[in-house]
């Protein structure tokens, strides 16, 4: 049995270490939906109750829909890639034995740099000219693109970025998982003569479920936060084709200080990713294999 | 048998490491941008390699704007941030495993549900919470509203569970007090957690842009990633300043990269560790 905890050890051990919690996540939270049912414009000290106007105008305008829309878009084109390619290279590797560590060193370096200065760099690797992006699309003979000014290759500028950043860091989640999975269940499937792909489809892919899961749920909460390298590469554009719901509070926020609509898309954003959790919850009492 | 399974492996490692090579490439082009003229960067004499290199870009790029300040800040408020969050996390950890109090479990729910939530959602009340303290444009703001850190509450957390229960029962009845049995006995059990949780939440506050980004209005107190956004928002439209922009961001990316290359086993171990905690 634990020892029932006294005053002084409940000062010292919660209520201390729960102050910051508390002021800089709790609190703001309960304050942000509160702010948004408020026009508060940040520099006058009053404010009225606008009810659920600032949500009423949001869903009524289009630029919100269309940041919803590149929002999911971005989650989807960012979390499925990403899982996918970490989960192939992670089984490649666990092929291996010498040299693991020299390779994943490698994939995984992009995670180590931050999505600024990386941004950077990469808006001159897309750029139409110089860039060697181009350069290897001319190469293979495809045509050259001008990725960060047209707005249907634009987002997938950001995705490839992002993607290119996230993928080390799943492939190492993957691995760990692989590592765990016993070995004699690979000699039973090749003694009852399973396939390649039997052994991925039946072995695998149940095995790490648990990871996969894990990893949905971060990258997707990583993605609707998404921010750095849309800055860097687009600031939203062109014609708001890579706005997200992140970015657009951004803009309402600290652009605009219409601190009222800017915590109303906060709060959709908290929605969304509440949604999100709770869905991933129930799929994985079904699918998931602990 | 045996040759067709070195001649896979041998296959393997090659499509293996063009990959790896793949997407260690922007590191390297940046590098070598850094140490080009202009006109090999964007003129008709475009190469891979430097002719000859221009390491003279890096002092200008230092004269353009105040990196190494920017460096050391990012440096200095993490390291204060780790250490801080370490503190914190470990003695709310050492409470949500061994010690029994009233609303324990409903603690750990909402400590469970702030790590499932966007922390975006908190900037507009936290950017008003940062000026009533005063602590607008300041290092110290950029510390003080990041020292809570739940990834860091659940890793310790998850860990000090595995410390044997009769462990600490023991210490308890030789009379030792819970500020001793966590400090004295669950922490050093827990090393390697504790240094995987402060080498992750190392990285993300070295890196950290936008937070610290709406905080702070005076160059001497830029982060690196700030410093070098704003750098490049006044510089990056003139392509004749690419060199010197690539040496800059080169600045923002090598130290942890460095970092990284000499302790690579132990980053990739700590990753993998933590991923032991699952929700």
């Amino acid at each position: 049995m634990n020892n029932k905890a006294n005053f002084w050890q409940i000062l010292l051990f919660v209520a201390i270490p729960c102050i910051p919690l508390l002021i800089f996540w709790i609190i703001p939270l309960f304050v942000s939906v509160w702010l948004s049912f408020t026009n508060w414009d940040y520099i006058s000290p009053t404010y009225e109750y606008v009810g659920l106007d600032n949500y009423i105008k949001l869903l009524k305008d289009a630029s919100f829909l269309q940041a919803l829309l590149n929002t999911l878009f971005f989650t989807a084109g960012t979390v499925i890639p990403t899982i996918v390619f970490g989960f192939i290279f992670a089984v490649m590797l666990n092929r291996l034995r010498r040299n693991v560590v020299f390779l994943q060193g490698l994939m995984f370096a992009p995670w180590i740099t931050p999505m600024i200065g990386m941004s950077i760099v990469w808006s001159w690797m897309f750029d139409p000219q110089v860039g060697p992006i181009n350069q290897f699309f001319s190469l293979l003979g495809l045509p050259k693109l001008n990725w960060l000014t047209d707005s249907d290759t634009a987002m997938w500028a950001v995705i490839i970025v992002t993607v290119w950043k996230n993928i080390g860091w799943a492939m190492l989640f993957f691995s760990d998982a692989l590592t765990k999975i016993p070995q004699d269940l690979f000699e039973v499937a090749d003694i009852e003569g399973a396939s390649l792909l039997a052994k991925v489809r039946y072995i695998l892919i149940p095995l790490v479920s648990p990871t996969t899961l894990f990893l949905f749920i971060i990258l997707s909460l990583d993605s609707l936060q998404a921010f750095d390298q849309i800055n860097v590469l687009t600031q939203g554009g062109p014609a708001g084709s890579t706005r997200t719901l992140l970015y657009l509070y951004y803009e309402f926020a600290f652009q605009q200080f219409n601190m009222g609509t800017a915590t109303a898309v906060a709060v959709l954003i908290l929605i969304i990713s509440a949604i999100l959790s709770f869905l991933s919850m129930k799929i994985s009492k079904k699918y998931v294999y602990y | 048998m045996a040759k067709t399974y070195t001649m896979e492996k041998t296959i393997l490692f090659i499509i293996l490491l063009c990959i790896g090579l793949f997407m260690f490439y922007p590191m390297v082009w940046m590098i070598l941008s850094s140490l080009k003229t202009t006109d090999e960067v964007l003129g008709s004499s475009m190469t891979f390699l430097p002719s000859d290199p221009q390491w003279s870009n890096f002092p200008r790029a230092l004269e353009a704007a105040p990196f190494l300040r920017f460096l050391w800040n990012s440096f200095f408020t993490a390291s204060v941030i780790v250490l801080v969050q370490l503190f914190l996390s470990s003695l709310l950890a050492y409470a949500l495993s061994h010690m029994e109090f009233k609303g324990r479990h409903a603690l750990f729910m909402i400590v469970l549900s702030t790590y499932m939530l966007p922390g975006a959602a908190t900037y507009v009340p936290s950017y008003v919470i940062i000026a009533r303290m005063g602590l607008m444009d300041s290092l110290n703001g950029i510390i003080v509203s990041n020292l809570a850190n739940v990834f860091t509450i659940f890793l310790l957390r998850q860990n000090f569970l595995k410390v044997p229960r009769e462990l600490i029962e023991a210490a308890r009845a030789d009379g030792a007090s819970e500020w001793l049995i966590l400090w004295r006995i669950v922490a050093p059990l827990s090393k390697n957690a504790m240094i995987n949780a402060s080498i992750l939440s190392f990285i993300g506050n070295f890196n950290n842009y936008l937070w610290p980004s709406l905080i702070t209005k005076s160059e001497e107190n830029y982060l690196i990633s700030v410093g070098l956004n704003r750098f490049f928002s006044t510089q990056g439209t003139f392509a004749d300043t690419f060199p010197l922009l690539m040496a800059a961001t080169a600045l923002s990316v090598v130290p942890l990269l460095l970092v990284y290359f000499i302790l690579q086993k132990y980053f990739i171990g700590t990753v993998s560790t933590s991923a032991g905690i699952k929700g």
